[in-house]
């Protein structure tokens, strides 16, 4: 017994020997490969990469996908083809930017805007965050209508993790706003980003414009469902000073060769998804020019489409605009014999990897500014004069995007503007031809002519009555929710349900009124 | 540790005696003649009896029961028979002078009523003190049965042991969990424990995903390395109130290995083992072979045609016309290929060979083993190689002062491994999918003179699986060394100071090269693994053995423990090879190289002491209290006791006599935890791999996910209580044990899924709540037991009933895993069983039951995808094992079954987009009439035909129906067949063969019971908690071949 004790105690005293339980233990929870606190800038370009990217890989791409549902692509493939097919089965496709862009870049840009804007000295750092989460901000409620915008991102500094979602009807109104105090805070004599921002190299002026383009874009939206707001946002933002010139142009730069995350996102989507063999036949998911696009091209002998569009002959590919051939979109989900024969993007222009992403181009400008005059909200200029501006300033893009490869010779472009001047008719008319144009001129921007598609009603595409299609034959009005926010916000996602109306593609959002 | 050793070591020494003294003159008076028989009045044949004082003079009965022994010359010491048989209690006899003939009956055992056994910390206990179940597995259970993964021979062993190996070919994991799933943290497996010291079972780089793409292969756990041979015993302890010594990573249950050890004898003992197996394909699929290749009921007559429609059995009536082309572009009759799965595959092999030398004196014992393990899988190409070393040492230095140590070093070699889940680079996709009238060898050798893919269907995703076979590269290497050191030192009598330091490390390197030239990436792709990994404990007890009173008998032990574990890991990726066909991690024109370098520690105090009172009655009351590096500095250390009984009633109070053993049971422990991961509790941000700028992001989890780390994380707690009843009937030859647990494990730490418009995935929270109650009967009986013929039999069945009672407020569900493009999905169902396999259904009127058509898509409307589809994990487990002695010939015959879950299958799901299945014949011929309502409840009736895919397009929307694929995944198998013939070494004396054994094995052999036509439902592709798809893995095999096992 006395042994015992005396066990008892030594072991006892060994084991007080670590009851100090806990030493070492604050290194051993510090993850040697991060740090505690973030470097705004390099959260900031990250930022601004997400941003610009649709949202991720294959299928998940908003751009990519309304490519098909704007007819400039198609795929044979039913799961590739759901843009231009919109099929039942593969509707889960539209969620992926919602999920994706939350975690990403509005999150990312909270992080940026938690770190500076105590920070007197950098009112530009804070500025330009703030105009680019309203840019992410815009890009999801045109998608989606309703979705969290007040409460989103607080989940770790707020613990939200519920975030409501706002009304479309209110979310303007504040991006708008958004819009206009941080143009106006920006200040040239302040620090800015530099060379962590890869669309103006930090220059206050330049995000200045970037922010009234925005707004005149915003602006414009709401033309069905409030005109008188639509004016006095146009009218601010052609106040305000809009992007007029190449050189102001907000664009993304990208490289082409390095990581994934460096190169042009979109591109980057293209070339795996479908034409990285460049051999015509072996396309990954199947994808080609759809039939539309390229019968449009040639109606109007558009001098853009031996820069953008090439077809296999003899294992080469051939400009030769006659040559040229979209593949229809209703192929049953089978390989078509011809498969060869149909056009795709030119390598050397369209699909440059380390080529920029226009976000906003001088030709759009002029394009919403020609609506705006014949609207009467504008006369700094003609209609006629602006819409021609429009016109040329998009044959430069491609020279932009792709230098010589891209460059339209000038003769081309004259004959071309000559072909296609501004009718006289009714705004409706106009408006067709106005949108049409916006339609040719801002490939491989779906996004912004799906947005125009919906206000406008133009390009007065063709719907695609495919078997199994979700829409009863029509171009969807909207996307869906990804289905984790039925689990995961369940009364929030239902409030937004009861409101807007059904969670499916033919529900209209607040300003796209019938 | 029961006598079996020693009684075979008698059975040796009457052999020895057979063999080397036979035939020397004796007077009569030096043999002494007699019969042993058995309670009943049997004859025992193979008895040994052996002369106390000299245990060299010895011999064995025969058949009839019948012995000689004979005594050394001139012999005058005292004349006392040691007598014993496996299965019966030894006895000693005494022999008056000059009587000649001795007549003995033996008792049957009471070895399972006083067996030894091995319970946490190594610890030996009587097994009727233990308050809880425990089950003991015999080394040569292992051996024979010849599952390179040792875990997987635990299947139908354990009552309340849901153990399966993976179908994932030669070196793959296994999955076992006791008792059910506990917690909702990523890891339910038991602690793996050799000798007392924990070892490292993590699968390198992570488990294989439910959807993963190319590089999502099994790359093996860490119990595949530990060697069959090696093995004395295996002890399962169940759970928390058997486990709670081991803290809280044994709340899972405990798997305790014992390693062989050397034993003191003469000369060097020498045990050899080889065995050679053969593997094959165990199902083929149920295809339609009406319809062949072709789209919309037309063959496929050209390259062009055969191409679009090279996986698709859409075409016309298989009528052996000769207009047919197929992918190789040549003509070939229209004619039905059955043989696909099974000319696809080749048969596999497995050659094992191990050697073991032991040996030493009374204060020095040893025993090394060197084994190999070459193994080649069904899928030509596929390898896996295994080499062991094993030393282990024990010396008594002094009386009091004594060493241990064990050494092992492994060297693994996988070679490409095949992967499940999405199509690319998943070569078993080719025979399942392509078309039922091409045969699968016209695609050979999958590539072109360049040496690029060739084209074999209209979907470069799915590739050509001769392509992956021959030209993708896949091998990891894994060098690993166990070693374990221990000093005890007995500082008073009974009272022993022990220090033990283990250290279980591997080095691991990997590459899964995706090839120049594959259609979906001409430029090729590669992944890599470097990593190391580390498992350190360290451990010091005092234990004491001794009486408080002459009624009283106390046992105590205290200890501390300090472990910790790290990893540096380096997973390298890039794209584009710059070079075309050179593959090299310079030759990438993107490549990154990310860090991941989790430590966890883990200090821990215990006690625990044990009361015997007069062996009547027995109580266990024990302590823990831990420190976990992964919490709260303000709440990172937890105490939890632990109290358990037996109680002997057979002892206490008369029976009758139709009982020869009660004893009573119950035990009730806690035990808590730590969080899984190393990083929980602060937020951090790193760089994301970037070319030029600097990109900075938060840090993401494993999985990729922005997670919400909680700054307040607090340990789980995990509370079980059993209770049990053991019953020996008929002079034990029917036993009966039963037990009932019930395990709550509450404020468990959940990564819970939370909306991703938070800016998060992911948020770590302390408030999971998870139920498992069941229970676990065994049967045992000896219904005959004759001289020659003996008949054992053992039927173990489990229930456990599982609940996730709470994930997070207002949180229904959380999803952990999605099938391949999400059409079905694995989720955490609050109120349901772990792992609920959610999905889709057809919409049904609500009053008719009739499908609701959509008139827009004309398809049935799909419901939402949170319809609860089914468990993934079986309720009930089941296990039958018959053991046949005749003479020199042994059968064991082990079925085994698990009934009530639901398996989701991937491959049926393609194979009906494919037309492959019976199901899509329907309508082909005259069209398939939609009957049922629309939308707004109004009669739909309509025909679709072939005309322009529309048929095809219908079958191939039934994806959209998760139902449709979902099976019950109960099943009965004959798991495991081992006969034997134990040679009559006598003809073979001159080798000194102490003993032969050759054995005929089997393992997987038939499927008696099945729900699932086309696939065996084991067909399990990851060791996670993600169970419940079949996702176009490496088919299931089974295997036979031969044993030897010789001992000189």
């Amino acid at each position: 017994m006395k042994n015992l004790n005396k066990g008892i105690l030594i072991a006892g005293l060994a084991a007080f020997g670590l009851s100090s339980c806990d030493k070492g233990y604050k290194d051993l929870n510090t993850n040697p490969d991060a740090v505690s606190k973030p470097t705004p800038q390099y959260v900031f370009t990250l930022a601004e990469y997400n941003g610009a990217g649709a949202g991720g890989h294959y299928g998940s791409s908003s751009s990519d996908l309304l490519l098909g549902t704007m007819q400039y692509t198609t795929s044979y493939n039913d799961v590739a083809g759901f843009g231009s097919k919109y099929i039942q089965s593969q509707v889960q496709q539209t969620g992926s930017a919602f999920g994706a862009a939350y975690p990403d870049e509005i999150n990312q840009l909270n992080i940026v805007i938690k770190a500076v804007k105590t920070d007197p000295s950098k009112v530009n750092w804070l500025a330009i965050a703030r105009i680019w989460r309203a840019y992410c901000f815009m890009r999801l409620t045109d998608l989606y209508g309703d979705v969290p915008y007040t409460e989103a991102g607080l989940g770790y500094d707020s613990a939200v993790y519920k975030p409501a979602y706002d009304p479309q009807s209110t979310i303007y109104p504040s991006l708008l706003s958004e819009l206009d105090a941080a143009a106006q805070s920006l200040d040239a004599t302040k620090s800015s980003y530099g060379s962590a921002d890869l669309i103006y190299g930090g220059s206050p002026a330049q995000w200045k414009k970037f922010a009234y383009s925005l707004m005149l874009r915003m602006g414009m939206r709401l033309t069905k469902v409030d005109i008188a707001s639509a004016q006095t946002w146009v009218t601010k933002a052609i106040g305000g000073g809009v992007i007029m010139q190449d050189a102001d142009i907000a664009m993304m730069h990208y490289i082409s060769t390095g990581q994934d995350i460096n190169k042009n996102p979109e591109i980057l989507n293209l070339w795996n998804s479908d034409y990285i063999a460049q051999n015509g036949q072996t396309n990954t998911e199947g994808g080609k020019y759809a039939d539309s696009w390229i019968s449009y091209l040639q109606s109007t002998n558009d001098p853009r489409l031996p820069i953008i569009s090439i077809v296999w002959i003899g294992g080469k590919p051939d400009t030769t605009s006659y040559k040229q051939k979209g593949m229809p979109q209703n192929i049953p989900n089978k390989l078509p014999a011809n498969f060869i024969t149909y056009s795709e993007p030119n390598p050397a222009t369209v699909l440059g990897l380390g080529s920029p992403k226009l976000l906003f181009t001088a030709a759009e400008s002029y394009f919403l500014l020609t609506e705006a005059a014949l609207r009467g909200w504008y006369s700094g200029a003609t209609a006629v004069s602006l819409y021609e501006q429009g016109v040329r300033a998009a044959m430069r893009h491609w020279s932009i995007i792709a230098g010589s490869a891209g460059t339209i010779q000038q003769p081309a472009i004259d004959a071309y503007v000559a072909n296609n001047a501004l009718v006289s008719g009714t705004l409706d008319q106009q408006l067709r031809q106005i949108y049409t144009q916006f339609w040719v001129s801002i490939f491989p921007n779906a996004d912004e002519v799906y947005n125009n598609y919906r206000r406008t009603g133009y390009p007065a595409l063709v719907p695609n009555n495919y078997p199994t299609n979700a829409t009863g034959g029509q171009i969807f009005r909207r996307f869906e929710y990804p289905i984790s926010e039925q689990n995961l916000n369940t009364t929030n996602y239902n409030a937004a349900v009861a409101r807007q109306g059904a969670d499916d593609l033919m529900t209209r959002i607040w300003w796209d009124k019938q | 540790m029961t006598k079996f050793p020693n009684a075979l070591r008698g059975l040796l020494l009457g052999f020895c005696w057979l063999l080397f003294l036979p035939g020397q003159a004796q007077s009569s008076d030096r043999h002494l003649k007699g019969t042993v028989k058995g309670p009943d009045g049997s004859a025992l044949a193979g008895a040994t009896v052996a002369l106390a004082s000299d245990k060299k003079t010895a011999t064995a009965t025969d058949a009839a029961g019948a012995f000689t022994l004979t005594l050394p010359p001139a012999y005058n010491g005292p004349l006392e028979l040691d007598i014993s048989s496996v299965g019966f209690e030894t006895r000693r006899v005494s022999v008056e002078r000059g009587q000649l003939v001795v007549s003995v009956v033996l008792d049957n055992s009471k070895a399972s009523l006083n067996e030894v056994v091995v319970t946490a910390l190594g610890i030996n206990r009587e097994k009727r003190s233990l308050g809880y179940a425990v089950t003991t597995v015999k080394g040569d259970e292992f051996t024979q049965a010849r599952e390179n993964n040792i875990a997987n021979a635990l299947t139908g062993k354990v009552a309340g042991v849901n153990a399966a190996g993976l179908s994932t070919g030669p070196g793959g994991s296994s999955r076992v969990t006791i008792r059910g799933n506990g917690t909702l943290g990523p890891d339910n497996q038991p602690l793996y424990v050799v000798n007392g010291m924990p070892i490292d079972n993590s699968v390198p780089g992570g488990p294989p995903t439910v959807n993963g793409i190319t590089n999502n292969v099994d790359r093996g756990d860490g119990i595949a390395g530990i060697n069959p041979d090696d093995i004395e015993s295996i002890s399962v302890l169940k759970g928390g109130t058997a486990a709670a010594l081991y803290g809280s990573r044994a709340s899972n249950g405990v798997i305790l290995i014992t390693t062989k050890k050397g034993r003191a004898q003469r000369g060097v003992g020498v045990e050899y083992n080889s065995t050679a197996t053969l593997e094959n394909v165990a199902v083929v699929p149920d295809f339609q072979y009406t319809y062949g290749q072709g789209l919309d009921g037309v063959e496929s007559i050209d390259l062009s045609s055969a191409q679009a429609s090279g996986r698709k059995s859409w075409g016309a009536l298989i009528d052996g016309n000769t207009n047919y082309v197929a992918v190789d572009g040549k003509n070939h009759p229209y004619t039905a290929k059955k043989k696909n799965v099974q000319d696809f595959y080749q048969t596999g092999s497995t050659f094992t060979n191990s050697i073991a030398f032991s040996g030493g004196n009374e204060k020095t014992v040893y025993r090394f083993s060197a084994a190999d393990l070459t193994s080649n899988g069904i899928l030509p190409k596929t390898s896996y190689d295994r080499k062991t070393l094993n030393l282990s040492l024990t010396s008594k230095l002094t009386d009091r002062l004594s060493i241990d140590a064990l050494a092992q070093y492994n060297l693994e070699t996988g070679k490409n491994r095949t992967g499940a889940g999405d199509a690319l680079g998943n070569p078993n996709w080719t025979p399942l999918e392509i078309a039922n009238t091409a045969d699968v060898r016209w695609l050979k050798p999958g590539y072109d003179s360049n040496g690029n893919e060739r084209i074999w269907n209209d979907a470069s995703i799915a590739s050509n699986g001769y392509f992956v076979i021959n030209k993708y590269q896949e091998k990891d290497t894994k060098n690993r060394f166990i070693g374990q050191a221990s000093v005890s030192y007995e500082l008073f009598k009974n009272l022993v100071i022990k220090g033990t330091a283990s250290e279980d490390f591997y080095n691991y390197n990997y590459y899964n090269i995706l090839p120049t030239g594959t259609l979906y990436e001409p430029n090729g792709q590669y992944s890599g693994i470097k990593t190391d990994l580390s498992e350190f404990n360290g451990l010091v007890t005092a234990s004491y053995k001794g009486n408080l009173s002459k009624d009283i008998g106390i046992s105590a032990v205290v200890g501390a423990n300090t472990r910790k574990n790290s990893e540096n890991r380096l997973t390298l990726s890039g794209l584009n090879f710059t070079i075309p066909y050179f593959y090299s991690f310079i030759n990438l024109s993107s490549e990154s190289t990310i860090p991941y370098s989790p430590r966890i520690g883990t200090n821990s105090i215990f006690g625990s002491v044990d009361f015997d009172f007069k062996s009547l009655f027995f109580l266990t009351l024990g302590g823990r209290e831990d420190w976990f590096s992964t919490l709260s500095p303000k709440n990172n250390h937890i105490f939890y006791p632990s109290v358990g009984g037996s109680f002997i009633l057979s002892d206490a109070v008369k029976l009758p006599e139709f009982f020869s053993y009660a004893k009573l049971r119950g035990s009730w422990a806690q035990v808590g935890g730590g969080a899984p991961d190393p990083y929980s509790i602060n937020l951090t941000y790193s760089n994301v791999t970037s070319s030029g700028s600097t990109l900075q992001n938060v840090t993401p989890d494993v999985n990729g996910n922005n997670v919400i780390t909680n700054p307040n994380l607090k340990p789980y707690t995990s509370t079980t209580y059993e209770g049990g009843l053991e019953l020996q009937m008929l002079k034990s030859r029917l036993g009966i044990d039963f037990t009932y647990y019930n395990r709550q494990t509450t404020n468990d730490i959940v990564n819970t899924a939370i909306s991703t418009t938070s800016g998060y995935s992911n948020v770590i929270l302390n408030i999971g709540e998870l139920r498992n109650s069941g229970v676990e009967v065994l049967l045992t009986g000896k219904p005959v037991r004759t001289p020659n013929f003996n008949w054992n039999v053992s039927y173990n069945v489990a229930y456990n009933s599982n609940k996730v009672v709470q994930l997070a407020p207002g949180l229904p569900l959380i999803q952990m895993a999605a099938s391949v493009n999400a059409w079905a999905t694995l989720d955490q169902v609050v109120g349901r069983p772990f792992g609920t396999i959610l999905g889709t259904r057809m919409t049904r009127d609500a009053k008719t039951g009739q499908i609701v058509y959509s008139r827009t898509t004309h398809t049935p409307v799909a419901t939402t995808a949170t319809q609860v589809l089914g468990n993934s994990v079986a309720p009930y487990t089941m296990g039958l094992t018959n053991e046949f002695r005749y003479k020199r010939f042994s059968l064991n015959v082990l079925l085994d079954g698990k009934f009530g879950n639901k398996i989701f299958s991937i491959f049926e799901l393609y194979a009906t987009r494919m037309g492959k299945l019976k199901s899509t014949l329907p309508g082909r011929a005259n069209g398939l009439e939609l009957k049922g309502v629309d939308q707004s409840g109004a009669a739909y009736d309509t025909v679709i035909t072939q005309a322009n895919g529309v048929l095809r397009n219908y079958y191939d929307n039934n994806k959209t129906y998760s139902e449709l694929f979902l099976h019950d995944g109960s099943f009965v198998k004959l798991r495991q067949v081992i006969f034997s013939y134990q040679l009559p070494i006598k003809n073979i004396s001159t080798l000194k063969i102490q003993s032969a054994n050759i054995s005929f094995v089997a393992r997987n052999l038939f499927i008696l019971y099945r729900k699932t036509h086309n696939f065996d439902p084991e067909q399990s592709f990851t060791n996670s908690n993600n169970q419940g798809f079949e996702s176009i893995g490496l088919p299931r095999t089974r295997t036979y071949g031969l044993n030897l096992a010789v001992k000189f």
